[in-house]
């Protein structure tokens, strides 16, 4: 690498010898220091000292310049000074009424609605009244069982002026085809209509737990609506792949991001195979990733490493033509896993420096945990601790003046490197083993997360890995009241009465043979005639409810049975 | 005499809730500590998990349960067990579960409760204490 070429520093050679004759002078300290192995936790190893010969990247093409391929230093040229990161926050809500005057508030006060949490049963596909939903009716979400939730949660509400998100995987086709119905109902112009739904079955089978049909029938639904959207819905974000699942289950950071990467292109694969246009569906492709502060360095190379792998993959290997396409835009959270019960103000720390993080890696949105949601539902002051503490980072230490400030580190640089090549090995693994559905359906995903989640485990029991408050610097002190999800007997009854009446109220002929001709096209082999979005909107347009659709879906393409080889 | 065979345990997750890192360590923590341990998967109904506690004639049975259910779910796979003559089959649960569950939960028939703070030394310690126990009653 010429560093003359773009740099006034002195020519690669002269600062070579340079460094090795101050590793001579201080050589004891080195060695003595070096006698204990410092690495990340996926074993990427940290030196005492980055030089210019840890640098292997070629600065132009590999890292090169923000808002140009492949966008290693940032999507933007002007980074936050053009646009703030997205400040985030979560919200929790019961029943499809309350959801309602909730989102007509948030609207009414400029803002938008947040990201709508679901029940279990509504992400399982089980109606209300089904045995598996006994005493799970509205405890982590709002309950959602047809059209009709649908259409009082947004009484009111413009759809074609709202963005709506919704964290729904495994019955996110039927969530679309309800708001399809909705905007058609309210004269919207289809095109125009901004959401997205998290439609990540891949991690569900993996991480996060949600699914309930086999992978390919599964994929068969995202490629659904993936073809869906890119026809109707150009404004639509329909799916975000969720890396964040990853580490929150035990994976380390190498797993976090080649696991949504090899979630990511088997999507685009799919979608391909069926015909879209990559071009029409992959720029509203997103991550869902998790920023934190531990191997804080590490971290920020991550971001920069996402964007080039995208970059890259989607030009070269995927065809992509246009540049909106070939960026990777990353939502971070901070998470859960490593706050901590004891001393549980250091959370505040831990997530400023996860904010620092994501800052420093140029990510697209940041939404930060509660001090106290180890202890059940945030508090109201801790929910604006939270926000705050990202008000702090963005107008108070200039850090958004600059873009990529800590580029041309030549720490970062390396770490970027060796992330990057780490990442494309375990790819280049998976892609051996005969491909992520392979790799998920064998247990392979499964096992690599909980090896990883154990070795942390016991790192941290050993104190080998310290946690402030918990294995190190332990004060004695009273828990805070915890304020666990509230299961209520009654708002269920009324769920449960609510969909019985709809079933009595509708047309049921018209609801029997919608459903009839969606288990017919369920039967035939997946491609552009047979997509399920027409037949699952004419099921939804009928007030067939979610546990109905899904039953049929179930009996046609069976359940999932995971791996359970550890 | 009953010949010395290696401590049988189900981990279960009941209900709906996907969160199995904890129960995941749990098993392979138990698993080291040369017991034989059989995980469930996600989304069994308690009359699967009664179930195959029986046919695999287990000596301990533990399930996790991070959803805030816990009452509800825990009272009816005692209620299985006590209903299939299996109440001699020691039910553990572990999870999400404020303080002041434990009571209640020890009340209805659960041997042991463990919550966040719980190591796997103590689970597996646990496990094996009252599987001793079982086999010499």
């Amino acid at each position: 690498m010429d560093l003359s070429r773009i740099t006034d520093f002195a020519p690669l050679d002269e600062l070579e010898s340079a460094e090795t004759h101050w590793r001579q002078q201080y050589r004891d300290d080195i060695v003595a220091a070096e006698a204990e192995n410092a690495a990340c936790e996926d074993g990427i190893p940290l030196k005492i000292l980055y030089g210019p010969s840890d640098n292997r990247s070629e600065f132009l093409t590999d890292i090169g310049f923000p808002g140009e391929f492949p966008f290693t230093r940032g999507l933007d040229p002007t980074g936050y000074r053009k646009k703030l990161w997205t400040i985030s926050h979560y919200a929790g809500f019961g029943s499809p009424r309350e959801t309602n005057a909730l989102f007509r508030r948030m609207i009414e006060h400029g803002g938008v609605p947040p990201y709508m949490a679901l029940d279990l049963p509504t992400q399982l596909g089980y109606d209300p009244d089904h045995p598996m939903a006994q005493n799970e009716v509205g405890l982590t979400g709002t309950a959602v069982a047809s059209l009709r939730d649908w259409e009082i949660i947004f009484d009111g509400i413009d759809i074609e002026k709202t963005f709506v998100g919704t964290v729904i995987n495994a019955p996110a086709a039927v969530f679309l085809a309800m708001h399809v119905v909705l905007a058609e109902k309210q004269g919207a112009d289809l095109r125009k209509i901004r959401g997205n739904l998290q439609n990540d079955i891949l991690k569900e089978f993996t991480a996060r737990g949600n699914f309930i049909f086999p992978v390919e029938p599964s994929l068969r639904l995202v490629t659904d609506t993936l073809e869906y959207c890119a026809e109707h819905l150009p404004s639509y974000w329909p799916i975000s792949v969720c890396g964040g699942h990853f580490p929150e289950a035990g994976a380390n950071r190498v797993h976090e991001v080649a696991f949504a990467f090899a979630d990511a292109f088997t999507y685009i694969e799919h979608a391909i195979a069926r015909g879209v246009d990559i071009d029409a569906f992959a720029s509203n492709m997103f991550f869902l990733m998790k920023t934190n502060h531990t191997d804080f360095l590490e971290e920020v190379a991550k971001f920069r490493v996402m964007r080039k792998i995208w970059a890259e993959h989607l030009r070269e290997k995927y065809g992509a033509k246009k540049l909106e396409t070939m960026k990777c835009k990353v939502l971070g959270h901070s998470g859960g896993s490593l706050l901590t019960r004891e001393r549980p103000e250091l959370n505040i720390a831990r997530t400023t420096l996860a904010c620092l993080a994501g800052v420093f890696g140029g990510i697209q949105l940041i939404g930060l945990r509660t001090m106290d949601e180890l202890f059940g539902i945030p508090t109201e002051k801790a929910e604006l601790i939270a926000i705050g503490t990202q008000h702090v980072v963005a107008y108070e230490t200039a850090l958004p003046q600059v873009v990529d400030p800590l580029g041309g580190s030549y720490c970062i640089e390396a770490l970027t490197a060796e992330f990057e090549a780490k990442v494309l090995e375990e790819l280049d693994h998976i892609a051996r083993i005969g491909g992520m559905v392979k790799a998920i359906e064998s247990g392979y995903v499964r096992k690599a997360i909980a090896a990883d989640a154990y070795e942390t485990h016991q790192a941290w029991q050993t104190g080998k890995k310290i946690k402030v408050g918990v294995n190190k610097f332990h004060i004695d002190e009273d828990e805070p009241p915890r304020r666990p999800y509230e299961f209520t007997p009654e708002a269920q009854q009324l769920q449960i009465e609510a969909v019985q009446q709809l079933r009595r109220e509708r047309d049921n002929i018209r609801v029997e043979c919608a459903l009839d001709r969606l288990r017919d096209t369920a039967q035939r082999p997946a491609c552009s005639d047979t997509n399920l979005m027409p037949p699952i909107i004419e099921a939804v347009r009928a007030y067939a409810t979610i546990g109905e659709i899904c039953g049929v879906l179930r009996s046609v393409f069976g359940e999932y049975a995971e791996p359970t080889n550890l | 005499m009953r010949p010395t065979r290696k401590i049988r345990v189900l981990m279960g997750k009941p209900g709906l809730c996907g969160h199995d890192r904890g129960i995941v360590l749990v098993v392979m923590a138990l698993r080291d500590a040369g017991m034989e341990v059989i995980y469930s998967g996600r989304h069994k109904s308690p009359e699967t998990l009664v179930n195959i506690a029986i046919q695999e004639d287990v000596d301990v049975f533990g399930v996790s349960i991070l959803s805030g259910g816990h009452m509800p779910l825990c009272r009816r796979i005692v209620e299985l067990l006590k209903a299939k003559g299996a109440q001699d089959i020691a039910f553990l649960v572990g999870g999400f579960i404020p303080p002041e569950d434990i009571p209640e939960l020890k009340a209805i028939g659960v041997r042991e409760v463990f919550r966040e703070g719980s190591t796997l030394e103590d689970i597996a310690e646990c496990v094996e204490q009252i599987a001793k126990e079982r086999v010499t009653a």
